[in-house]
This record gives C-alpha cells, structure tokens and sequence, in this order.
C-alpha cells in the first residue's frame, strides 16, 4: 500500500507538468461551463435549476472518456508499460493509479462547478448535497471505468479518439444534459441507457433536485454503478490477459 | 553439476505464420555472462521476452531463478532485473523519482552507491526527457538493478552509448558476474560479446546455430588465423613457408594464413634465422567471432 500511495502521489505531481492533464481535466470543462452556463441561463431558466449538475457530467464525462484513454495508450505505445512492468510494477496498479488521480482531478472540478454555479449563474443549490455528492462519486467511478476499457482495448491513439467519441457524443446529446431526453425518438432513448451520463442525470434530479424523473432514481445510480463495474472488470481483464501485446 | 539459474526447454514461439522461436534449448549457470547474437529478426529479443514474462509461449518449458516466467510474474520480478531494448518512461519523470518509484515497489531504500557507480549522481534530478539516448540507457539499467536481482537481462545495452559509458557498462557486467549474478546479453555487438561472455548462443532463424564459449564458437569455423611480418632486410620469400600458406606483400609486411598459427609461426621465424634477417613487428591475428558469425549466417542462408 505504500509503494501505491507513493506511485499515486508521484502521479498527482506528474500530471500538473502535464499539460494534456490540465487540457482535458480542467481547462476545457471549466471554459465549457461558463459558455455553457450563461446560455442555459438566458435561454431557458428552467434549466439553470440543474446547471451544476449538467455541467458536472459534461466536465466527467468529457474527461474520463477524452482524457483518461489518452494517457494509458500513450503508456502503451511508448512502451513505458512494458519498462514499468519489468522494473516491478503491476500493470493493474498503474491502471488503479490513473484511475485514482483521474477520480481526483475531475472531483476537484466538480467541486468549482458545485461552488461557482450559484455564483456565476444563480444556479440554486442541490436539496440534498450529499445524495449530489454520492451521484457525483457515482458518476466518476462509472465513466473512469469506461475510459479504462477504452484505453485497454484501443490498438493506437487515433483508435482510441474514435472509441471516445462514440461513448462522449451521444452522453452529451442523448443524457438528458442539453435537452429533456424526452424529446428524443424512443430508438435514442433505449441507446442512450447504455450511457451512465444519462442514468446520472436522472439520478441528480431524483435524488439531489427532488425532481420528477422518467426512471426511478434509486435504480438510475446502481445502473450507473453496475456500468462502471463492467468497465473496471473488462479493462482489469483485457489488461491482464494482454501478455503478448504492448503491455 | 551446478544447477542452472536459466533454463530452456523446446522454446517455441510465432507471431500470426511467422515462426520466431523454433525449438530453443539453454541452460545458463549462476554467474555466467550468457550472449545471445544474431542478425536482426533472428529470435534473440523473443526468447528474451518469453524469459521476462512478456511474452507468452507457445511451447516449451522456461525457468527463470528457479520460477515459471510465464505464470509467477510477482516472484519473477522480484529475481530478475530487465533492461528492454526500447524501454521508456514518462518524459516529465525526474530521474530520482523514477528510481525512487521503482524502489518503492520492491520495498526497498534508494541506491546511491548503485548510483555513483552508474555515475548517475549528476542526472537525479533531469527529467527523462532531457536525458540524451545513452543517459537513458544508463538509468534503465539503474532500474533493473536497484534491487540486487539474481539474473539480469540487458537487450542491446551499449546501443548508444559512448566509448565511456560504454566501458563502464563493461565493468559493471564483469562485478555483477563476480558477484554471482547471471547476466543474459543479447547484442549486435561482436567485439563486446567476445569480451564480455563467458558463452553465446549464436541464433539464426529462431535457432540456436552454434552454443559455447566464444574462443570455442571461432575455433570451429573455416576462418584461419593471420601471420603478418616484418623483417629488418625484407629477405623473407613471397611464397609458402612450412604450414603457412602465402597470402600477398602489403607494404613491408608479407602475409600469410594458416590453421596452426604456433607450428605455422616457427617455421617462419626458423626461415628469418636462416636468412640471418631480424624480425621488426610480428602480428598474429586470430579468426574473429565476426567472421565466424557471417560464416554461420551465410551457411544458414545456404540451408
């Protein structure tokens, strides 16, 4: 456990010289946040009641399934898996130690949007913030999970790209985040359960606004959840097994 | 008989059609420096891949200080210390960390004795990709011995290093070896396998072509030894004397090959005597593991 704390820390300081990090992790979300947010607040008052909470899962969505794979296929191709492996270190703990600070990046956003939005926007508060803070830590272990099995499974950079936009595209069209999912065709709807964008909209209004939803709530968070448990289990496995590839 | 700290038994290995390994059998014994040479795609890399546990193979048995590469990888790493021929690490990652990171995972203290020997004491605090080609190189080695391995695999160690860095490279492989440590080498680099290995494997198309000592691996070829000499008077003749078969004039020095460079070699200096000349440079230049290795290779091309 030392040596893991050690290696998470070594990482945390890693990606503050890395620029890529504060790109996908911070920058991008935040500058997103306030354009977004001053046109949800103009345009359609209503959605400003859920502001913090949509923009949260544009920022984790965005960077655990843009930002994640990045660095682990970078790792791959460059070959620093395989030095790292070799010098002793399991490849499961340099996935845990990218998942872990990827959770620590994107809750410490989170946490600026939660706090700016009733500033910036008057974006009210959530009824109960720690049912928020649970659907956000939800949220984070399930798109950290597919942003994993994306940076396992993708051959090259460009590959990974494309995998993280067929995950990031339709999270933030078909989620529920930009318009009432309720307007999509009933095709959409169904494809975008697969998301856990969506389930953890549903989840933020049920549980954190006290809002009315189309699913109950309760069961939108464990969907979420049992999203990400697939997404760490396959990309635990795939890495493992993967003896004979860059790893 | 000394059991042996490396050992491969029937090593098979392909990629998709191509057979890479095709029945591979060694044995290394503690403190041995083990070559393995070969032209480019010959296998080398593979065998020592499936050795570090990187690669899985298709047949064969393999044990590496006395575990199963391709199932107890924990146990393996804590025996075996690698360097790969295209290892890397983060660009942004300060030399002491990564050295520091790597010890942390073995459980052990930083090694600034192992660093001062790598003369790395300048380099702790640059970042990786600062560090030019040979600067890396040296701190990828730092990281497979941090932690005092039983057997060390180093994939083209010197490949960019210069003349300095290359000889300390030299003299940290002969103490390791003094100090127990197996050392399996795979190079390119004939003249650093004839000075360093206390045996090579000569691989060539996913076999091993010839196996033992490097005077053992020259001595069986064709290639003969050469006798050049220069006399005071230059009174020696252009022609075969005794065993020693006249090659050409170069200059002042008449040259010629023989199989038996001391019987050769007396016959030469019985004929100075008789031509009351007096020898000024004698060279005797022996078949080198070069030569020997083309041999092999084109005899493989031939098969």
């Amino acid at each position: 456990m030392r040596a893991l704390g050690a290696h998470l820390w070594l990482q945390l300081r890693l990606d503050v010289r890395e620029k890529g990090t504060l790109l996908n992790f911070y920058l991008v979300p935040l500058v997103f946040f306030f354009a977004m947010g001053a046109v949800f607040a103009s345009i359609d008052p209503a959605l400003r009641a859920v502001l913090a909470a949509s923009m949260t899962v544009f920022a984790v969505t965005m960077g655990a399934i843009m930002g994640v794979p990045t660095p682990i296929v970078r790792m791959r191709e460059a070959g620093t898996l395989r030095t790292l492996r070799v010098s002793g270190i399991p490849r499961r703990a340099v996935l845990a130690v990218q998942a872990v600070s990827a959770f620590f990046h994107l809750l410490c956003v989170s946490l600026v949007i939660f706090a700016l939005a009733p500033l910036a926007f008057q974006a009210p508060l959530p009824q109960a913030p720690g049912l928020y803070f649970a659907v956000v830590a939800v949220l984070l272990f399930a798109s950290i999970g597919l942003g994993l099995l994306i940076g396992v499974v993708a051959r090259d950079q460009a590959f990974a790209t494309m995998l993280s936009m067929i995950v990031f595209l339709p999270s933030v069209l078909l989620s529920g985040m930009m318009f009432p999912a309720s307007l999509l065709p009933r095709v959409l709807r169904w494809l975008a359960l697969a998301l856990p964008a969506t389930h953890a909209v549903q989840a933020f209004d049920g549980l954190a606004y006290g809002l009315r939803t189309a699913q109950n709530p309760a069961l939108s968070l464990a969907t979420a959840g049992g999203i990400g448990v697939i997404g760490w289990v396959l990309a635990i496995w795939k890495l493992e097994r993967a003896a004979d590839i860059q790893a | 008989m000394t059991e042996p700290v490396v050992a491969i038994e029937g090593l098979r290995k392909s990629y998709g059609s191509v057979l890479a390994v095709r029945g591979v059998d060694l044995d290394v014994t503690k403190g041995e420096v083990f070559g393995l040479l070969g032209p480019n795609g010959a296998g080398k890399t593979t065998i020592l891949e499936c050795l570090e546990g990187l690669r899985r193979a298709d047949a064969g048995r393999l044990r590496v200080a006395s575990c199963d590469p391709q199932a107890e990888e924990g146990h393996l790493r804590r025996h075996l210390g690698v360097q790969l021929q295209s290892g890397t690490l983060p660009g942004g990652l300060k030399v002491k960390e990564a050295l520091g990171l790597v010890c942390a995972w073995h459980g052990i203290e930083q090694r600034p004795d192992l660093y001062d020997r790598l003369g790395l004491r300048e380099l702790l605090h640059r970042r990786f990709a600062q560090l030019s080609a040979g600067e890396r190189r040296r701190v990828e080695l730092a990281l497979a011995l941090v932690h005092d391995p039983e057997v060390i695999a180093l994939d083209e160690p010197t490949a960019g290093l210069d003349v300095e860095s290359r000889a300390r490279l030299h003299a940290e492989v002969r103490s390791l070896s003094a100090a127990g440590v197996t050392v399996l080498l795979a190079t390119h680099d004939m003249a650093e396998a004839e000075k360093l290995c206390d045996r090579i494997a000569i691989v060539i198309g996913g076999r091993i072509a010839f196996c033992g000592t490097p005077d053992a691996v020259t001595a069986a070829g064709s290639s003969e030894t050469r006798i050049r000499l220069r006399t005071r008077l230059g009174r020696l003749p252009a022609a075969d004397v005794g065993l020693a078969r006249f090659l050409r004039v170069k200059g002042d020095y008449r040259e010629w090959t023989c199989t038996d460079a001391a019987a050769a070699v007396t016959d030469i200096l019985r004929v100075v005597q008789v031509e009351h000349d007096v020898v000024e440079d004698l060279r005797v230049e022996l078949p080198t593991l070069e030569e020997r290795f083309l041999e092999l290779v084109k005899e493989a091309e031939r098969a």
